[in-house]
Formats: C-alpha cells, structure tokens, sequence
C-alpha cells in the first residue's frame, strides 16, 4: 500500500494533525466501517505528559486519525510519514506492523 | 440569508470573515477572494492568489475559501472551497501554479460550470453544506 503521510502544523499552542479528503475518501474505500477524522489537535503541553508517561504520541494519533482500530487493518498500511505542512520535512515515520502499541 | 452572524477580525492575520453559529459557538473561518474577469468566447475566467502558508496552516477550525468573479456589473456565483480540500486539489491534483509563496488558481467559467487547471470545481459552486441554514 502506499505511504500515508499525516499534515504536521505546528501552532502556537500545539500540533494538529490532519489528513488530506483523497486520503480519508481512499481509507473509507478500503475499510467502510472507519471514520477517518479531519484533524486532531494536542496541545504542547498534553504532548509532553503523554510521552513521558505513555509513549510516543504518534504511535497513539494515526488509528484515531485513520479511523481504524483493527489491528490486522492497521497492518495492511505501508508506512505512514508525519510531515511539517510548512517546511515538508518528514518529522516521524513509522510502519504499523512493525509496531507495538 | 442563511442566519448565521459575522464578524470582521480586528488584526489581519488572513481571516477576513469570522461567522458564528450563534447559539452553540460554532465558528467558521472565511476568507473571500475576488477577482476581475477575462472575458472570452461565451465564457469568462477568473485569477485568484492565495499564500502557500496561509493554504498549509491547517488548525482545528479550517478555513472556507469563497472565490468570487466581477463578470458585467455582477459577482459570479460563489465557489465555496474548504481549505484542506483545496490543499488537496493543489498537492495530488496539480491545481494552481505556485511562485513566490503564492498559489495562483485561474477559474474558467461556462454555462454554468467552473474548471480550474483541468479539475471540474462546479460542485463547489454555492456548496453551503458547512453553513446550513440557521432559524431564530
């Protein structure tokens, strides 16, 4: 499958993270019963808690983003980038099968 | 007169209209852009500038771009465009050319229908779907 790439804008107060309508359409295609969301705001200061007590934040934002929570359909995506929306710099990438939420 | 209020931000930051749902909050970002028209065989076109930036910043309360035509004495029917749908239309569709931090789009304009770099945006024509209408 190929890459998901995840808009990264950095905010005064936080990061949204987002996808593009082709990408939710394309998801919604392949899994009906996802709900693909528009974007996801965390604020700077929940990001830093969570990965300290919790992980890596990214691990945990693209199933709610993607609106899929099926292990097994999460592992048939390729790799997925997080990309800065203003320098296109890939800031994280990962591949869902190789991990372990 | 869909019933929901406005508001013109005092700092111009690239919002030009703020319109409120006014019993719940609900807010939406609105940026008009207007252009002035060619005129050509039975149809007309339209140029419209928007900053790469500001089309890339995508918060949790997405921007509504309306695009606008001046065509003999009378503003062209509005083309209603989320903004990340637009961004859409720009990264995987090749739609508007950019230079110098702008995107410039050019709307063609006939019987009826709107084209813009190849990509029929006639169902963006006065899709109000994000601004239903509000009864007080």
């Amino acid at each position: 499958m190929d890459t998901i790439r995840i808009n990264v804008n950095k905010q005064m107060d936080g990061y949204s993270f987002s996808i593009t309508p082709s990408i939710r359409d394309f998801i919604k295609k392949l899994f009906p019963n996802a709900h693909p969301a528009n974007n996801i705001f965390v604020g700077y200061d929940t990001k830093s808690d969570f990965e300290i007590y919790v992980g890596k934040l990214e691990s945990h934002i693209y199933p709610a983003l993607l609106g899929v929570d099926n292990e097994s359909d999460l592992n048939q995506f390729g790799e997925i980038q997080f990309i800065d929306t203003q320098t296109g710099n890939i800031l994280h990438k990962l591949t869902p099968r190789d991990e372990k939420v | 007169m869909l019933g929901w209020n406005v508001a013109i931000p005092e700092v111009d930051i690239g919002d030009d209209i703020f319109v409120v749902q006014d019993d719940n909050g609900t807010l939406r970002r609105v940026q008009v852009k207007t252009s002035t028209s060619t005129a050509r065989k039975e149809s007309f076109s339209g140029q419209f500038s928007v900053s790469v930036k500001n089309l890339r910043n995508i918060s949790n309360i997405l921007v509504h771009y309306i695009f606008l035509v001046r065509y003999n004495d009378e503003w062209s029917k509005p083309v209603i465009i989320r903004q990340d749908y637009l961004l859409d239309h720009f990264e995987n569709n090749k739609v508007g050319s950019e230079a110098k931090g702008n995107i410039t789009f050019y709307f063609s304009y006939a019987d009826g229908k709107v084209e813009c770099s190849g990509q029929d945006f006639t169902k963006y024509i006065k899709d109000f779907t994000d601004f239903p209408k509000i009864e007080h």
